[in-house]
């Protein structure tokens, strides 16, 4: 597992060598024969682990910033991996094979529009669970920025999502 | 000629993977190439972000999973 320090401010994203890098040493976290020294287990292992993806609609409004945070909280929690919902969107096969093949995906919708649930729906994909922002009395609105405590509020429902999904 | 990919850097799964790949693959006595895509930039490429995986020609038709041979069977077909 990466662990990524979480300030006030938001990390930058990683640029693709940085994606690379990032990747290969997860992989060689989870790997049988890996390339650096680590005690972690491994998701590619002989143990076996529910793979658990997590997709945000990360929309223009606050309610789609606050998807956004709360899967990234879930994420450096280690309560699963984010993934992008922009490849489902995109039609990226590997990637809607990846969701195909996870054991949960939770999916975070900031209004009613569905955005997120529909690219599921689109291609067929029926393992997820879905929370929707909106429905836990935040009001969308652009322009303003979440609060700490509303992105608390949905991270703490999607925990416990998972929770059932997962024992 | 079915070209079959194990994408992964090569830890116990992926070569378990890459096993039961070939076993289905000479059980329904096709024709194949098999190649084992270790490059994390060239995994990437496929839209794959967990190992293994298992493309057949091109398409991705598992991630983060090791079926058995039969289970495999009807990917290649």
């Amino acid at each position: 597992m990466v662990t990524i320090a979480l300030s006030g401010r938001a990390p930058a994203a990683p640029s693709e060598k940085n994606l690379a890098q990032l990747m290969e040493n997860q992989m060689s976290e989870c790997c049988g024969t890996p390339k650096t020294t680590s005690s972690k287990s491994c998701d590619c292992g002989s143990e076996a682990k529910k793979i658990v993806l997590l997709y945000a609609c990360s929309g223009g409004a606050n309610v789609g910033e606050i998807s956004d945070r709360a899967a990234r909280e879930l994420m450096f929690e280690g309560k699963g991996t984010m993934f992008c919902l922009a490849g489902l969107g995109g039609d990226i096969q590997g990637m809607i094979q990846t969701a195909r093949d996870a054991d949960v995906n939770l999916v975070i919708d900031g209004c009613p529009m569905d955005c997120a649930k529909k690219a599921f729906d689109r291609h067929g994909i029926t393992n997820y669970t879905q929370i929707k922002v909106t429905d836990l009395g935040i009001e969308k609105v652009k322009g303003v920025r979440c609060t700490a405590e509303q992105v608390e509020q949905v991270a703490t429902v999607a925990r416990e999502k998972l929770m059932e999904q997962t024992v | 000629m079915k070209k079959l990919q194990i994408l992964g850097t090569g830890c116990p799964k992926c070569k378990k993977l890459a096993e039961n790949t070939e076993a289905a693959a000479k059980a329904l006595g096709i024709e194949y190439e098999l190649e084992k895509v270790t490059d994390i930039n060239e995994i990437m490429k496929f839209g794959v972000m967990m190992t293994p995986a298992l493309a057949v020609d091109g398409q991705i038709k598992v991630v983060g999973k090791v079926p058995d041979a039969e289970a495999i069977k009807p990917m290649l077909q």
